[in-house]
């Protein structure tokens, strides 16, 4: 078999793995028969909704399982050995130094007591990587070795390569390499240098390299690296690693308390973490997910480069398909615990043959490049709407934003803080006009205003040409029945205690129309228009789905027949698939009812599927303003252009033979 | 050798028959499932737990005596000879005579209700107070809420006892039993209000409060129909846990002569009476200890039980 000679063998081997967790309703089966292969160096990627076992195959293997999950079958071998069955203690020496983890959520798994060098820290501590003593013996290791030997060990840089560049080193380092390169290095390696050795990440191997490469000599390099480059102390390796993760201002910023950290920063200094052993498996649960587009981007930018210069291989678990494909060759989706379809990404996203695959691929917003099909029949709508002699309706403005600012006051701070600056738009009747930006940009600040439960600085919100902010309680009730919500987040915006009967009932209450009976019937209709079966009414938020809470706010916000519907971020805690389906269902209903959308949302991919018009905002700011094919095929500001960047996937070319 | 695009070993194109892994539909709902509120839920997880089975028996019989003590003895309580004093039990009399010579078992009896009556009482009292004041504190925040929240902090600082001890005081020539309650309310309500304080501000800030207002609701709407009964649970569950602790203090105060008054029948006078006797005839204190401490844990045990159904994240697995 000498043809196989070069065929790797795999490092992470999962077959038939079962995992079960031990419920009051008996036993689940949370993932069944999964196999797959990691190989060194790649990036696989696993991909399923909530609950389809993609985290917990991954944690099965990291051992990590939570609560009462257990392994009932199949193996897991990590270079070949058999881990399924490591005791707690057994799983602990392997973790860190051979599979890293990077978790979900940045916010949660910070402590935020301590600072972030001390947690790095523990985490090389726990992995035995003491580097004083690393250091020592290297140091030894070296003074022993001639300089013959060291020739011969010219490619077998194991101890050269662990030796880190230690800062109180770098000055003399940078000096006499300057010093030697004279007249014979370029002054853009000399500056390359300055960049990139950075203490505690730069070994000694690596500077030699570099030396050499610039045209100084082998012997004159290897005599400077080995003076220069003796290992460096605790502190330096934390930066190093922090600014291998892609942090700025790493020595400083390992000072600090993930309080004073942004949401990717964080995830910089968990990736930190989760590389500081330099383990030859990373596992990454869905390790951007809480984050905007564009710092998703740059962080998996940032890893890819990170991890194919280690040599790590990363096992990638995502929601996003187009993600998925984007940074994985290989591919794995999962459904219900099974393993549906697997193989090289591309071939997977273009030639889907499982029909689970296949609903994905479809409904996948950054892959989709069109507007829903239903404009078509909203066309016809107002064509009838215009023929029936309601030409005044088509197109004309039903709510106006004119110079909207709104300030907060910042604890601590003197100067107010501008959420909203200077913002303008119109939204014509039976449109959709969506309002996209990152995380603070301000656009559910204009979402809050539009909708009067937040009152702007200046600046006025008209609704059928009425300032909405000088309506009087009559007229504000009359507003409110015309401007309805649907938020984001679909377990907070139904209450609890309310059956979903008196939810959807409720905004016809308030607003004392018709009795009980017709209530009823209206409740009826609402729930057949949001295509829940009428069986729920008894039922209570608890029980549904994410998408079938959204679904009843959908039908709640219809009760009072709005002409306006502002969703802010409705669809964003949503699975993929479902999503999608409530994305169809909106736009049906703007179809059959000429409903206008003020659409608040981060993801440029949705934008796409939905709005007729986009918005975008920065800092408060609007940066540019236009129909929606303008934005996507011909954006104007770099922002916007950065952010199209970021949708995963969105430049892999689909052939869907479906 | 392997081409670049031939895939390594183990992760060649593999599709699952759909057979084995059949497609749902989207989203579907289960509409077999039984409904659940977190009542609902609560009542199931309730019905299934020995600890509140058990408490709940106890404190059935317990109301039953309290309400109908002559079917548990013909004997009259406040019936005592001297004649009788210390007397053994003999037929009729189980637990013996008292000093004052009135009958031990039938004074537990009516005793019951004095101290059901005192505890439940002054637990309505206060969830009704306190989680008003800590609703209302919580709701408009604000100077209303720091205003509420140092009044809550000035009783919290007064010691429960001494305070019932100094108010008792003012009030000896009172004859009613409802001067104890009011004034273990007065003092037991600032639990009640901090508690639903914090659920009352945890209410406010879930989304369904502001998706009512969008609707059209008013702020007092909001109040008392969303956040009120979302914020309930934790001050019912303190609630039940401390009305054991008010049966408790009011045989505290009456065992301290401050209790009830002269010709009422409780637990704690009695206790307080037999101490002079405790080491010649401890079965006098005995008894009244006994119902006491059996009453104080049902309910205790009942508080626990509650709280786990409620609350199911402080079930410790």
């Amino acid at each position: 078999m000498t043809e196989n000679t070069n065929i790797p063998a795999p490092l992470l081997e999962v077959k038939d793995l079962q995992v079960e967790f031990n419920t009051s309703a008996g036993n689940v089966k949370a993932v069944r028969d999964a196999t797959f292969n990691v190989y060194p160096g790649q990036w696989v990627a696993i991909v399923g909704e909530s609950g389809s076992g993609k985290s917990t195959s991954a944690m099965a293997a990291l051992g990590l399982l939570p609560g009462t999950g257990h392994i009932t079958g199949g193996s897991i071998k990590l270079e070949g050995e058999e881990i399924s069955h490591y005791t707690p203690k057994q799983f602990e020496a392997i973790r860190g130094l051979k599979m890293g983890l990077v978790p979900q959520d940045p916010m949660s798994n910070l402590n935020p007591v301590y600072r972030i060098d001390a947690q790095i820290k523990e985490s090389l501590i726990a992995n035995n990587i003491d580097i004083t003593r690393e250091q020592r013996i290297a140091l030894a290791e070296g003074l022993e070795l001639t300089a013959a030997e060291r020739a011969a060990k010219e490619n077998v840089h194991d101890a050269d390569d662990e030796l880190f560049l230690g800062s109180a080193q770098r000055e003399e380092l940078l000096a006499a390499a300057k010093e030697a390169g004279k007249e014979i290095v370029s002054e853009e390696d000399m500056k390359f240098w300055e960049e990139t050795w950075t203490p505690g990440s730069v070994t000694r191997w690596n500077v030699r390299h570099d030396m050499i490469q610039a045209g100084i000599s082998d012997p004159k390099a290897t005599e400077i690296a080995a003076k220069y480059v003796t290992g460096s102390t605790m502190a330096d390796r934390i930066a190093g690693l922090l600014d291998e993760a892609g942090l700025p201002d790493a020595a400083m910023r390992a000072r600090q308390y993930p309080h004073e950290y942004s949401g990717g920063m964080r995830q910089r200094a968990l990736i930190a973490m989760g590389l500081a052993a330099r383990p030859r498996l990373l596992i990454a649960d869905e390790p951007t997910s809480a984050l905007d587009v564009t710092v998703q981007k740059r962080i998996l930018d940032h890893l890819h480069t990170l991890t194919d210069s280690l040599g790590t291989a990363v096992l990638f678990i995502t929601h996003d398909l187009g993600l998925a494909a984007e940074r994985a060759q290989h591919i794995v989706v999962m459904y219900k615990g099974q393993i549906v379809e697997s193989g090289p990404s591309l071939d997977v996203l273009q030639h889907p043959q499982h029909p689970y695959t296949k609903r994905l691929v479809s409904a996948a917003p950054s892959l989709a490049s069109k507007r829903m099909e239903s404009t078509k029949e909203r066309a016809e709508v107002h064509t009838k709407q215009a023929e029936a002699g309601h030409p005044e309706n088509v197109n004309d403005t039903i709510i106006s934003v004119k110079n909207l600012v709104r300030e907060f006051k910042v604890p601590g701070r003197k100067e107010l803080f501008k959420a909203v600056d200077d913002v303008s738009f119109d939204v014509k009747r039976g449109t959709t006009l969506a309002i996209v930006g990152e995380s603070g940009s301000g656009k559910s600040t204009v979402a809050n205003m539009v909708l009067h439960l937040l009152d702007p600085t200046k600046g006025t919100v008209t609704y059928e040409g009425q300032d909405i902010h000088s309506f009087d309680a009559k007229q504000l009730l009359d507003f409110r029945r015309h401007v309805q919500p649907v938020f984001q987040n679909p377990y907070g915006s139904l209450d609890p205690t309310y059956t979903i009967f008196r939810s959807i009932e409720e905004p016809l209450r308030i607003h004392k129309i018709g009795d009980a009976k017709s209530r009823e019937a209206r409740v009826r209709e609402l729930l057949d228009m949001v295509e829940m079966p009428q069986s729920v009414m008894g039922r209570y938020p608890n029980e549904l789905s994410g998408g079938q809470r959204q679904r009843i706010a959908v039908a709640r916000a219809m009760a009072l027949n709005p002409d306006v519907i502002v969703a802010d971020e409705a669809v964003s805690a949503l699975d993929v698939l479902v999503q999608d389906q409530v994305l169809h269902l909106l736009n049906d209903l703007q179809a059959e009812r000429g409903l206008t959308y003020l659409f608040i949302t981060h993801d440029l991919a949705v934008v796409r599927q939905i709005a007729d018009e986009v918005v975008v905002m920065q800092h408060g700011k609007l940066v540019e303003h236009a129909t929606t094919d303008e934005v996507f095929n011909n954006p104007q500001t770099q922002y916007t252009r950065d952010l199209l960047d970021a949708i995963p996937g969105g430049k892999l070319e689909l052939g869907l033979d479906m | 050798m392997t081409s670049p695009n031939t895939p390594l070993p183990g992760q060649e194109r593999y599709v699952a028959p759909v057979e084995e892994t059949p497609l749902h539909a989207v989203d579907a709902i289960d509409e077999n499932a039984p409904a659940t509120s977190m009542w609902a839920d609560a009542w199931r997880t309730l019905r299934k737990n020995p600890l509140f089975i058990i408490s709940a028996l106890v404190i059935l019989f317990i109301a039953f005596v309290a309400l109908f003590p002559r079917i548990f003895t013909s004997v009259d309580p406040n019936y005592c000879t001297l004649d009788y004093s210390r007397n053994l039990p003999s037929a009729g009399h189980p637990f013996g005579y008292d000093m004052q010579g009135c009958d031990i078992y039938s004074r537990v009896i009516y005793g019951t209700r004095t101290s059901l009556t005192v505890g439940i009482a002054t637990t309505l009292l206060v969830i009704i107070f306190g989680g008003l004041i800590g609703a209302i504190a919580g709701y408009f925040g604000g100077w209303v809420d720091a205003l509420l929240s140092r009044l809550v902090d000035i009783f919290y600082a007064v010691p429960l006892l001494l305070g019932a001890i100094v108010v008792l005081q003012m009030f000896r020539t009172s004859t009613s039993i409802w001067k104890i309650v009011l004034v273990m309310a007065m003092f037991g309500w600032v639990s009640i209000a901090r508690i639903a304080r914090s659920s009352v501000l945890e209410a406010k800030n879930l989304e369904f409060n502001t998706a009512s207002t969008a609707l059209g609701s008013t702020p007092a709407r909001n109040l008392f129909r969303h956040i009120i009964p979302n914020a309930l649970a934790p001050v019912l569950v303190v609630g039940t846990t401390s009305l054991a602790s008010y049966i408790v203090l009011e045989a505290t105060l009456s065992f301290l002569g401050l209790g009830m008054p002269s010709g009422t029948v409780s637990w704690g006078g009695d206790i307080s009476s037999a101490q002079t006797m405790l080491r010649t005839q401890p079965m006098i204190l005995f008894y009244p200890s006994v119902a006491l401490a059996i009453t104080a844990l049902a309910f205790i045990m009942l508080g626990d039980a509650v709280r786990d159904a409620l609350d199911p994240k402080s079930r410790t697995e």
